[in-house]
């Protein structure tokens, strides 16, 4: 593996440990309850930070991808999947954490109504298929490449996935929440803000833990396979 | 490159007129699965221009999938992929050549699958057949793009088959929200702020980012 | 076009757990025919298939001309010919119009009738190429391989399937090469380079003897 340099457990670590926690403390102790749907509501500042960091580890995903197909560094590639794993990670918990909310808040588990969690679950299978298609091929030059090709398209599915489900949004209603929107106090935007760079920090520590261990067996076996005197 | 990938669509063609394997299995399909459907939501007849319109999508998208199945299979009978890759053309000119074939297939599939559905559930009124039609149009392109794409991804896989759709189909989704809203508006209900201009524009965008994303990144399919 | 000089330095290719080619450096010269021995699953196939571009070594590389065989641009593509184990044809499609679509993707006029001719096929010219036997294929892969008069062979155990007329052909065809391109041929007959003048390299369990 390339040297690109390692990236860094520790700082993410310790912002993770601080940030976190810190987001439940003003989530429970100093944000007041929301107006429309009470308690319930203070889940917002964990959950949709999960979600933006998800698509924050699918953007980085596609870069590393980009970046694969223009150098060819296999390193590019695992930090590819690294992202898009993470971000696959994150996506499950979202997709855990928001039917709790819609049951909390409007009685349903499944809110159809709900632009963002539409959009996710598009998403959400588009990048589980990602893991089906680089597993099907066998490891080499057209996993990598395949895979790259595939996290790259799906940046393009972002903003076209928004869109469709606003654009569809004759037939599905939705639903406006007042807390979430831009009439947000000050209180609630801070920690959600905390609560975001958390959710970025433990991202980072996710991503940054998995691609040493990658790295780790990758850099096993070529030594097994230089062990057994095979040159590549 | 362009040139290429018509010669390359017109041999496609050429072949499927000559063997008739994949479009007579699509409209076999497609077919079944309207049927499938309509059964499945148990609409009365004169079905609501929703349950409809729905019914129209779903057995296109799941028709073209069928038909992506075998984007590449007269390359891979005698190993001819090998010969293109290595010809002096971009390696854009297979995808796209062979995304055009898909759009002709997909397109001589409709011809029949609308008229037909059109009959079933519509024995008077109907939408405005032009905004479902071009609807239509724009959605086959898009698929035809991006499906060739996932083909060409999914080439080397030991689970082409069951990889293909499961690939194709999340693409697939806005294609269907935006078409269902363009057909759903096509019946004069209230629409939505856009009215079918929104849907239709949406479609066309769609098609034209993932052009740009597919043409970009087909260098890198297919070949090892 | 001058034919090119292909080179293969330290190249190795892993298909998942198994090494097919282990560190192969061999130097064509251009205008060279070298001949490839070895038994099956030596790493013949994966060998031209590097030289060809057609791969990505694992390890090493494979050049044409000091270019990556995978990185080669359209005008040197445009006088390479690689004919594998398959025979690249579209099944569905007459002998000419293979080689019509072969002309076409090389942007050139050929006289289809010489080509097909050349190899014995003039009289199936438009029956569709499903019926064929595989002699008949084989003759066909090597008409769409020397068609366009490349500077560049890779052929891969071309003569199998083919009968004496067949292989005088293909024989014809190499000796015709001899010094106008770069031939690397990969062969189970071991008289072929006495019979051609050419060098013969040998390759087991995928190591360049």
């Amino acid at each position: 593996m390339r040297a690109l340099g390692r990236p860094s457990t520790t700082v993410p670590l310790i912002l993770s440990l601080i940030l976190v926690p810190l987001t439940v403390v003003l989530a429970f102790w100093w944000t007041g309850d929301d107006v429309d749907q009470g308690f319930s509501q203070k889940i917002f500042y964990l959950h949709v930070p999960v979600a933006l960091a998800s698509y924050a580890a699918f953007g980085y995903g596609a870069v590393c991808a980009a970046l694969y197909l223009w150098r060819r560094d296999p390193e590019w590639d695992l930090r590819s999947y690294v992202g898009v794993h993470s971000g696959t990670i994150f996506g499950t918990l979202v997709l855990l954490t928001g039917p709790i909310w819609a049951k909390a808040s409007w009685g349903v588990w499944w809110n159809w109504g709900d632009r963002q969690i539409n959009v996710f679950l598009i998403l959400f299978l588009y990048y589980c298929a990602y893991f089906m298609l680089r597993f099907s091929l066998d490891e080499g030059e057209r996993r990598r490449s395949a895979s790259a090709v595939y996290a790259l398209l799906g940046v393009g599915l972002i903003p076209l996935s928004f869109l469709a489900v606003r654009i569809a949004e004759t037939l599905i209603h939705p639903t406006v929440f007042t807390s979430s929107g831009a009439a947000m106090p000050d209180t609630f935007f801070l920690t959600f803000l905390v609560g975001l760079a958390g959710m970025l920090s433990l991202m980072a520590l996710l991503m940054s833990v998995e691609l040493r261990g990658k790295r780790a067996a990758a850099r096993l076996v070529e030594y097994q396979r230089a062990a057994r005197g095979e040159d590549a | 490159m362009i040139g290429a990938a018509l010669a390359l669509a017109r041999v496609k063609l050429v072949l499927e007129l000559r063997r008739r394997e994949v479009v007579f299995a699509m409209l076999l399909f497609v077919a079944a699965t309207i049927v499938i459907v309509h059964f499945a939501l148990r609409a009365d007849e004169g079905a609501g221009p929703r349950a409809a319109a729905g019914m129209l999508w779903a057995a296109v998208v799941f028709t073209a999938v069928l038909g992506l199945l075998r984007a590449f299979a007269a390359e891979a009978e005698e190993g001819a992929l090998d010969a293109l890759l290595l010809a002096p053309v971009d390696r854009a000119a297979i995808w796209l050549g062979s995304a055009l074939a898909q759009l002709g297939f997909l397109v001589v599939v409709e011809l029949v699958a609308v008229p037909l559905w059109w009959l079933l559930f519509f024995q008077e009124g109907g939408p405005e057949p032009l905004p479902v039609i071009a609807a239509l149009l724009l959605a086959n392109i898009g698929i035809a793009l991006v499906g060739t794409l996932a083909a060409g991804l999914a080439l080397g896989a030991r689970t082409r088959d069951v990889l293909l759709p499961v690939l194709v189909l999340p693409l697939a989704i806005p294609l269907v929200l935006a078409g269902v809203t363009a057909t759903y508006g096509a019946f004069g209900e209230e629409g939505g702020g856009f009215g079918p201009l929104g849907p239709l524009g949406f479609l066309a965008l769609y098609d034209l980012i993932f052009l740009a994303l597919a043409w970009g990144t087909s260098e890198h399919l297919l070949g090892d | 076009m001058q034919p090119p000089a292909v080179t293969l330095e330290g190249c190795s290719k892993r298909f998942g757990e198994r090494l097919a080619l282990r560190k192969a450096t061999l130097a064509v010269e251009p205008g060279e025919t070298v001949v490839l021995l070895g038994p099956n699953g030596a790493g013949k196939s994966t060998l031209l298939r590097l030289a060809a571009g057609l791969l990505r070594p694992t390890a090493g590389h494979a050049r044409i001309d000091g270019v990556d065989a995978v990185d080669a641009p359209r005008a040197m593509r445009a006088g390479m010919a690689y004919a594998g184990h398959r025979s690249q044809l579209y099944r569905g499609l007459t002998a000419r119009e293979n080689l019509a679509l072969h002309a076409r993707l090389h942007g050139r006029a050929l006289d289809l009738d010489a080509a097909l001719a050349a190899v014995g096929l003039a009289d199936r010219a438009d029956e569709r190429i499903d019926g064929f036997s595989r002699g008949m294929l084989q003759r066909l892969a090597l008409a769409r391989a020397t068609a366009h008069d490349p500077v560049l062979l890779l052929l891969d155990e071309p003569a199998s399937g083919l009968d004496a007329d067949g292989r005088a052909l293909l024989d014809g065809a190499l000796m015709d090469g001899h010094g106008r391109r770069t031939q690397l041929v990969a062969s189970h007959d071991a008289d072929l380079p006495a019979r051609l003048g050419a060098r013969a390299v040998r390759l087991d369990a995928g190591r360049l003897a």
